[in-house]
């Protein structure tokens, strides 16, 4: 029995068949991934050994209205570690070198420890020369750390504009969720500002480029000698509305104050000049922002972050009364030939509201020369609250400017409903004679009083402020312009000549703001001092130049000093001077028109 | 007797053809795939070579004469016990075992030779007249000639060759004619070890199914018991020896339950290389054309992984050619022992059939994911002069099997 199992024929199959068997799951088993699995495993292939090196694209720069460069980009070096080849004794040695606390390499690591470890993590950006030549010298005992040199934004005009310009950021983990598409970890993003609001048009377009890794990620060479590469795009130029000058004479003006200065092109609604003080350095926030100089700008009592230009909300103080005069002119409720008498002050309501002056019987164009509360007190009352409302949402204020940057205040301006609400039907009518010199609960902002102003001097018609005035195309440099919306009042250019002559007094009758007449630029302009109860009043001044041909519109804010004339108005005057004087267009010396100004002040005389 | 002086009737070209094929298939992929690597530069070459010598002793050991074999068996078998016992003392340790003899620069493993010996020694005691397969005595002595080497094999540690082994233990005593109950004796407590590593679930489940087997054999009591304790032991002892064995084995033996758990470290290669098989689509991206391959994806791709450079380069068809030519090989020699009516060569030709079988199953499993990454040559493809050499030479004694097949009536 023994001998005739050996070797049977039965044994013989099922080797055979064990063998047969095997090669068919094998054959299988090859079939399915060479075929029908195929794709994935190509993929995964592809991406084994061809890596993609994210070229980031050099951000567009700023230009100023004169083509004059404002934000460039500088090249800075940038210290990064390797995780998978740092030794991490290394790191008490690298954070003493850098000069940053300790524990900072480590935190730094730790917040990229999900990607590969062969992926270099940016540790400090715009370290110093000596720096790198000490990583150049000790490389071979620093493994895992090496530099690169990464471009950085540079401010070459010696114009700050840190509320305007903006900068950059490394993305946060917050916005990186939501715009994934894009964006990488350690990609810079603008975070306010141009830079923000303008982010798509600077950022340009990622490339890539193709290399060839070995199996340790290490680059052996250009995939097809780099003729899949995808070069990177460069962002858009902006150019701006930005006259360096203006932008520069109102910074250093508002030097040492809390305030805000805002001048635009009457004509088209193009910011020349916004600042806000106090100001921050932005150069600091083209590296990786120091510890201190945050904490620093974090913890300033006066919130150097605040744009005060579009955030900063304030009553408008006797700026608005040229609000108040238009919409009593335009609806008919009086005339040039309309008087108030002012004996130094007036009961309302059973409440005694005082003027600066005894300024007698005088007509609007005079009591705007004058800024005669008296004379505005009973405008109000003649108007009513309803009128007084509409115009002033006419003219912008309780409304967004949506001037392009964002990022601010509609201010307020109250209404009947509104008081009805907080004192009941009965609301004390007193309160409109606080808002007839535009005290109380209204507030503006600047560049909504700016915005405003370029209304007046262009006969109510203006577009929306903005910064930005288009983009340059990338090969031709050819001006793309954004379009902006026009606004206009519809009010009869007769009725600004009106209040613009009561300006044109201001500055150089015998007004309010005559300490900054000008013996070359006609300057018109309205004061205004808005009270403060928790200190020292609150001065404005807008203004508008030349006269006859406005090419220039002021808004000046100035926290806690006191009058307008004194502190906004010099302000306005070297904005306005910067502007004019620069582009000679002081050749508009003529007075405003001779005939009528003589009749309507005549009037005045007469009363 | 009559004498055929044609070529076929001599040397079966039947096997010898597909053996030369795939001898250039490896040699195309270790040129490929040593091209780019400044360590392996002239592996290409050097295979050559061995090749060339591997051929001269292919013709030697044909040519000898053929009872030669059963009378080197016992000395062989010792002499290559021997070396085993060196190697461990003195060997030179490579990728984490200790298998190689250095002789005047050349390496040599003791183990390829103890794979013939071993061959031989079984096939020597099992065609002896006396021999009783199914004697509880000679399953025993049949074990112990076995077992030795393996025992000395795992302690080097060379699990892939050990795995060699047991195979061709169980092919060559099945060929010998064992009973189904004897190789259940045989074979369940292996079964029931290799459970033992998947986990508790598995183990007691390997002893369920043997504990039924038990009771369908419907042998005593007392006999059943103590296989069934064996059995348990095996187990136990399995997972005792698991713990000893070195970290590097046991971490390919855990990636192989779970190759992503660590992509980078054991598991890597089980990926990569699937990876180079699976991208290579129908027709392979072309001779020195795959990115896998080329970019050293895989490390001394031309020894183990030899497979992926063909399965990458070549494709679908390459990887498909590779196993037709094995399986006619396979099924060639396969016969012959069948026709040998020599119990001893018979016995021969299926412990050389089973090591190659079992190298072509775990090296082609392995690359392609359904078996543990376990470090085995492809014979006659992988770059290696040791395994090309010992395989050359079991190959001949096929092949002079088949030349003298008619002298044994």
């Amino acid at each position: 029995m023994r001998t005739e199992r050996f070797a049977s024929l039965q044994r013989k199959s099922v080797l055979y068949f064990i063998i047969i068997g095997s090669f068919a799951v094998l054959g299988f088993r090859l079939f399915q991934m060479q075929i029908v699995e195929h794709e994935s495993f190509k993929e995964q292939a592809a991406n084994n050994s061809i890596k993609a090196i994210e070229q980031t694209p050099l951000r567009g720069v700023f230009y100023d209205r004169n083509m004059n460069v404002v934000v460039n980009n500088v090249p800075a070096y940038t210290i990064r570690i390797t995780p998978a080849y740092y030794d991490k004794k290394l790191t008490p040695v690298l954070e003493a070198v850098l000069g940053v606390e300790p524990g900072y390499i480590n935190k730094i690591l730790y917040s990229n420890r999900e990607f590969s470890k062969y992926i270099p993590v940016r540790i400090k950006r715009g370290i110093d020369f000596k720096v790198v030549s000490w990583l150049e010298e000790n490389s071979e005992h620093l493994p895992g750390v090496d530099y690169i040199v990464e471009m950085q934004r540079g401010y070459p005009a010696g114009i700050r504009g840190s509320h305007i310009f903006g900068y950059t950021k490394e993305i946060s983990p917050a916005l990186l969720e939501k715009h994934k598409d894009y964006y990488k970890p350690g990609d810079y993003i603008g975070y306010s500002g141009i830079e923000k609001a303008y982010e798509k048009y600077l950022r340009g377009k990622k490339g890539y480029d193709y290399v060839l890794v070995d199996s340790k990620r290490k680059e052996i060479g250009k995939f097809k000698d780099g003729t899949e590469d995808v070069p990177s795009i460069k962002g858009n130029d902006l150019v701006l509305t930005i006259d360096s000058d203006v932008q520069r004479a109102a910074e250093e003006a508002l030097k040492g104050y809390r305030g805000a200065a805002v001048a635009i092109e009457p004509k088209t609604g193009e910011i020349l000049a916004m600042a806000s003080a106090p100001d921050y350095d932005l150069s600091e926030f083209s590296y990786v922002t120091s510890r201190e100089y945050l904490q620093k700008l974090y913890n300033d009592p006066d919130h150097p972050f605040f744009n005060r230009a579009t955030m900063g909300a304030n009553p408008p103080g006797s700026t608005f009364k040229i609000m108040e005069a238009v919409a009593a002119l335009n609806s008919g409720v009086i005339t040039t030939a309309t008087t108030f008498t002012c004996r130094g002050g007036q009961d309302f309501y059973g409440r005694y509201f005082k003027c600066d002056a005894v300024h007698g019987t005088l007509n609007v164009i005079h009591a705007i020369e004058h800024s005669c509360n008296v004379f505005f007190y009973n405008l109000i009352y003649k108007i009513g609250m309803d009128r007084w409302d509409e115009y002033a949402g006419k003219f912008g204020f309780g409304h967004y400017t949506h001037i392009d940057i964002g990022d601010e205040s509609r201010g307020f301006i109250p209404t009947p409903e509104y008081y009805v609400k907080r004192y009941g039907e009965d609301w004390p009518k007193s309160i409109m004679a606080s808002l007839g010199i535009g005290q109380g609960e209204v507030s503006v902002t600047p560049v909504q009083l700016a915005k405003y102003c370029a209304l007046i001097a262009n006969n109510g018609v203006t577009y929306t402020p903005h910064l930005v005035r288009g983009y340059l195309t990338n090969n031709t440099k050819k001006l793309v312009p954004f379009s902006y919306k026009k606004i206009d009042l519809g009010i009869d250019t007769s009725i600004f000549n009106i209040v613009k002559q009561g300006m044109f007094l201001v500055v150089n009758g015998s007004g309010t703001a005559t300490n900054i007449r000008s013996s070359d630029i006609m300057i018109a302009g309205k004061t205004g001092t808005a009270q403060n109860p928790h200190g020292k009043n609150h001065a404005w001044f807008i203004g508008f130049a030349p006269f006859n041909n406005p090419k220039i519109a002021v808004a000046v804010f100035v926290e806690n000093v006191g009058f307008g004339a004194t502190y906004a108005a010099p302000i306005a005057r070297k904005m306005i001077d910067a502007y004019l004087e620069k582009d000679k267009l002081k050749q508009d010396k003529i007075l405003p028109s001779q005939d009528s100004n003589n009749n309507v002040m005549g009037a005045a005389v007469a009363n | 007797m009559r004498i055929d002086y044609k070529l076929e009737d001599k040397f079966d070209l039947g096997i010898v053809i597909p053996v030369f094929i795939l001898f250039l298939i490896g040699l195309a992929a270790i040129y490929s795939s040593t091209l780019n690597n400044p360590h392996a530069s002239g592996n290409f070459e050097k295979q050559i070579i061995w090749g060339i010598g591997s051929f001269i002793l292919f013709f030697i050991i044909y040519s000898i004469p053929t009872n030669t074999f059963k009378t080197v068996a016992v000395p062989t078998y010792l002499f290559s016990i021997v070396l085993l016992v060196v190697v461990l003392v003195m060997g030179k340790r490579i990728s984490g075992a200790k298998s190689w003899l250095g002789l005047e620069g050349l390496g040599f493993q003791p183990s390829e030779l103890a794979k013939l010996g071993t061959i031989l020694m079984l096939a020597a005691f099992l065609s002896r007249k006396q021999t009783d397969i199914d004697s509880f005595k000679d399953i025993i002595i049949t074990l112990l000639i076995g077992l030795l080497p393996v025992g000395l094999i795992m302690l080097e540690p060379d699990l892939g060759t050990s795995f060699v082994f047991l195979g061709l233990i169980l092919a060559m005593m099945f060929w010998k004619g064992i009973s189904l109950f004897g190789l259940f004796v045989v074979l369940s407590p292996a079964l029931v070890a290799i459970s033992s590593l998947f986990g508790t679930y598995y183990f007691v489940g390997a002893l369920i199914v043997v504990f039924i087997s038990l009771v369908l054999f419907k042998k005593d009591i007392f006999f059943s018991g103590s296989i069934f304790a064996l059995n348990l032991g095996a187990g136990f002892f399995t997972k005792y020896v698991f713990k000893l064995l070195s970290i590097h084995q046991q971490t390919r033996i855990r990636s192989f339950i779970n190759p992503s758990a660590d992509p980078l470290g054991a598991g890597y290669n089980a990926i990569q290389a699937k990876v180079a098989i699976g991208s290579g689509g129908f027709w392979g991206k072309g001779f020195l054309a795959g990115s896998q391959t080329q970019l050293q994806f895989i490390p001394e791709q031309w020894t183990d992984f030899i497979y992926c450079v063909i399965g990458e380069e070549f494709g679908f068809i390459g990887t498909i050619i590779t196993l037709a030519l094995f399986l006619y090989l396979f099924k060639r020699i396969l016969n012959l022992a069948a026709t040998a009516k020599d119990e001893f060569l018979s016995l021969t030709l299926i412990g050389i059939l089973s090591v190659y079988f079992i190298h072509l199953l775990i090296n082609i499993g392995m690359v392609v994911g359904i078996m543990p990454v376990i470090g085995i040559p492809l014979p006659f493809v992988s770059y290696g002069g040791s395994s090309l050499v010992a395989n050359f030479l079991m190959l001949g004694i096929a092949v002079n099997i088949y030349r003298t097949r008619k002298n044994y009536t």
